[in-house]
């Protein structure tokens, strides 16, 4: 290095000094927001998480409150709602349905008679067949539980359950008539998991029939009252796994 | 249309508190990086919140805030935030009797800065 002033260098190495100590400070101090930042967010986050289980605590409450409403009423289907949401997601899980993880799918399986709050209890619990006007009111409580449910948003997908869960897959069905895949999915996996549990529970006007019998009935109205690839799907479940679900529900 | 300015000499905190408080509450955001720039754009927009570091260059925040309060327009009327750094009690003092409502201590929460902006929006 060649010569330079003496008392110079010292005042530009002192001038550095400064400057590099400003420069760290500075920069300590953006860490130091920085980190405030994080934990910011990672509190926001905790919090977010917990109100997210919280409202899918109180969704599924109020789902269960509306579906023992229902059911208080009528003393022979007792836990019907919820064993048909079991076989339900059960018969999705083989499907692999894309809603076989989804609540919502659920809730609409365990709301699928709310609309039965409209059908006069002289018709609900008449042990003896419907006459044509009976059965026209009885068949309105899809319609009536998808108005019930229309402006709830959480319940999404449900609500096309309730409405189409008494569709069948030749058409014949109600309240639209709807045939083959113009059926929501949901719906036709729902149709077949209805008519199983109402086949193997008691009713005012038969006993219950065995599983087994209650499978071999529906495999019969695979592509008429049922879409063939949901009854194949049923019948892949094994007996044991339909009666551990019966067992499970109670 | 409503106005919050936010005044630090460091460009990466007023970005920060920028980026922070956009699109929150329908505000504007102007930004000043002295009390120089801070006074004139004060009397330009008139903010209804001011975010006010207290060391800067040219002018500080604490004389910013005085002279804020005396313009006869809008911004007198403003919440003024003083940003401090820890410790400077001293500063939070005269910053008060300069007219300053409120004071963060930085690192400052981001959730803070976003409750005040909601609360007044």
């Amino acid at each position: 290095m060649e010569d330079m002033p003496g008392k110079g260098t010292i005042t530009d190495v002192s001038v550095l000094q400064e400057r590099l100590a400003t420069v760290e400070r500075s920069a300590a101090e953006k860490e130091q927001q920085l980190e405030r930042y994080a934990a910011d967010l990672r509190e926001t986050f905790k919090r977010e998480r917990e109100r997210r289980h919280e409202l899918r605590r109180s969704y599924m409450a109020t789902v269960r409150a509306l579906c023992n409403a229902v059911e208080a009423r009528d003393a022979y289907t007792g836990k019907h709602a919820e064993r048909v949401a079991a076989y339900g997601m059960e018969i999705a899980r083989v499907l692999d349905a894309p809603f076989c993880d989804d609540p919502e799918v659920e809730f609409g399986f365990l709301l699928h008679d709310v609309g039965k709050v409209a059908v006069p209890d002289s018709i609900l619990w008449k042990p003896e067949p419907l006459t044509p006007e009976e059965r026209t009111l009885m068949e309105r409580h899809s319609l009536v539980g998808w108005e019930i449910l229309r402006e709830i948003d959480f319940l999404g997908e449900a609500k096309l359950v309730v409405r189409h869960h008494h569709e069948r897959w030749d058409g014949a069905g109600y309240p639209d008539g709807l045939a083959g895949d113009a059926i929501p999915l949901a719906a036709r996996v729902f149709s077949v998991a209805d008519v199983l549990d109402a086949l193997t529970t008691i009713r005012p006007y038969r006993p219950p029939s065995p599983l087994a019998v209650a499978r071999d009935m529906i495999a019969e109205s695979s592509g008429t009252q049922f879409d063939p690839e949901v009854v194949d799907a049923f019948m892949q479940i094994p007996l044991t796994r339909l009666d551990d679900i019966r067992r499970e529900v109670g | 249309m409503r106005s919050v300015l936010i005044v630090d000499d460091d460009p990466f905190i007023r970005k920060l508190v920028s980026t922070t408080l956009e699109d929150v509450a329908g505000f504007r955001l102007h930004e000043a990086a002295n009390g120089i720039e801070a006074v004139e754009l004060a009397s330009e927009v008139h903010p209804e919140l001011v975010f006010l570091d207290i060391d800067m260059p040219r002018m500080d925040g604490i004389e910013a805030c005085r002279l804020i309060r005396e313009q006869d327009n809008g911004a007198a009327k403003a919440t003024i935030v003083m940003l401090t750094a820890a410790g400077a009690q001293e500063n939070e003092t005269r910053a008060r009797t300069a007219g300053a409502d409120l004071f963060l201590t930085k690192p400052f929460s981001p959730l803070d800065l976003l409750r005040l902006v909601d609360e007044l929006a």
